[in-house]
């Protein structure tokens, strides 16, 4: 804790604001942004068994994942103050057909693990 | 006076942090296979590597070995080119399972929608993609007539991206310098945000292509086109840390030089070599993870690169910098060591003359 206030006071006598952060010439930035893991299982709420190929996503953004055999998904993402992860039943015909269901994620700490029921149509 | 101030104040700094060398920022050289044969490469990669890619437990071994690494660690895993991994997902969420970050240093070659989104739902949170030009010097350097358009597509993408700490590198040589202007304005409109200067050091393939290296005056060119964009502020537009550049060494960067190699940047090579940045000259290596602890050995070894006194020879003897330059980039000492490679500040001095 003492080392890190020198440090801290030596950095700032530089005027560098940016002194601690730093990238190699020839890699990439750091990444010190905060991030949310999102993780969880889908099940069926008639059976309890889990649903393989529902499509999970945030609201408004690009990323997806399809859940497993176990109806595990697990992906990491852009944190926000709350987020809707939608689920979505888009093989319907493979694994019977569920309706499509939203959740509401406020003030997430950095991962969030989810169970999911969908119903069946 | 308050220059002064401040340069004792940084040179202060870099012996406190080089005596503290805390490894923050870990290179993991993949693999050496490249799905491109470009000029410049430093590292001699090619379609068919005589090494094999290293296997995933291998390196996480060695990164098992750090026992309290610092918050916001970094892998940067480069090759090669890391995109031809089919387990680079695997790789990385077993990175992020250690509380650690990581990114990949890319071509862009392969980097597709598909591959875009599951890097991110892999936890990638950086990413650097080289552009060497407009479409001409781009291909012309990267040996491939349709790389442009690859590298173009995944600019788009990764721009796109609010997660990603996503920056572009141009390798400035003869064939580009004078578009840098068309360069930036064409990073802008893909919504880039920022841009990192290189000039590319006369090793591996690039010391047989006269056209790469930079003259005195053509480097100077170089800095005041950086000094004049980073005051419009549209796009964060740096010079690499690659070399110390006298008068310059405020206004083309962030920070003051501090080449880190050894004292807060670590490298995992192909082979096992323990090592720093991975374009430094190999007779470097320090030791090799399948036959040392890896963190032990960045803990004890590592010498040359934390007390660089023996950086003080040829040029850099009597050099008035040297106390703030300290013998130029790590990279800069190749071969018999004599003399440095380059030195960036007597290369400004000469287009003064």
């Amino acid at each position: 804790m003492k080392r890190n206030w020198r440090r801290g006071i030596i950095g700032g006598l530089s005027f560098s604001s940016a002194l601690f952060i730093f990238q190699a010439c020839y890699g990439t930035p750091q990444d010190f942004q905060p991030d949310l893991l999102v993780e969880g299982q889908v099940t069926s709420k008639t059976s309890g068994l889990p649903i393989k190929g529902v499509k999970v996503s945030v609201e408004d953004f690009m990323q997806y994942q399809f859940t497993d055999e176990k109806g595990n998904f697990s992906f990491y993402t852009e944190w926000m103050d709350s987020l809707t992860i939608q689920f979505a039943d888009i093989d319907s015909t493979e694994n019977d057909s569920f309706s499509d269901k939203n959740t509401l994620v406020i003030n997430p700490g950095d991962s969030v693990n989810l169970e999911i029921i969908l119903e069946e149509k | 006076m308050i220059t002064s101030i401040k340069q004792a104040a940084f040179r202060n700094f870099k012996k406190s942090e080089t005596k503290r060398h805390e490894l923050n920022y870990l290179f993991w050289e993949c693999t050496t296979r490249c799905n491109l044969n470009c000029l410049h490469c430093g590292s001699d990669c090619k379609k068919d590597s005589t090494h094999p890619d290293m296997p995933l437990n291998d390196f996480l071994s060695a990164l098992d070995s750090i026992p309290s690494p610092p918050k916001h660690f970094t892998v940067a895993i480069s090759g090669g080119e890391p995109l031809l991994r089919n387990d680079l997902e695997l790789c990385g969420r077993e990175i992020r399972k250690r509380g650690m970050r990581w990114g990949i240093v890319s071509n862009g070659h392969l980097y597709n929608q598909e591959r875009h989104i599951s890097l991110l739902n892999a936890g990638m949170g950086s990413l650097t993609i080289s552009l060497d030009g407009m479409e001409g010097s781009h291909n012309w350097l990267r040996n491939a007539k349709n790389s442009f358009e690859k590298v173009d597509y995944a600019i788009g993408l990764a721009a796109g991206s609010k997660r990603l700490n996503f920056d572009v590198v141009t390798c400035v040589n003869k064939k580009n310098i004078h578009q840098l202007p068309q360069i930036r304005a064409y990073l802008v409109s893909k919504g880039v945000k920022a841009w990192r200067l290189f000039t590319i050091i006369p090793i591996g393939r690039a010391k047989n292509i006269p056209d790469l290296i930079l003259s005195g005056p053509e480097f100077k060119n170089l800095m005041d086109f950086i000094v004049q964009k980073r005051e419009e502020n549209t796009l964060d537009i740096k010079f690499s840390c690659e070399g110390y550049v006298g008068d310059y060494e405020s206004k083309v960067r962030d920070t003051p030089f501090f080449c880190r190699a050894g004292i807060n940047i670590g490298s995992i090579l192909i082979d096992g070599s323990i090592s720093a940045c991975p374009n430094i000259d190999r007779s470097f290596t320090q030791g090799n993870i399948y036959n040392n602890n890896f963190y032990q050995t960045w803990q004890t070894k590592f010498e040359p690169f934390r007390n660089r006194s023996w950086t003080k020879k040829g040029m850099c003897a009597d050099c008035k910098n040297y106390r703030d330059c300290q013998g130029n980039g790590f990279h800069n000492w190749h071969g018999e060591k004599n003399e440095v490679l380059v030195c960036h500040k007597s290369k400004l001095e000469s287009a003064k003359v």
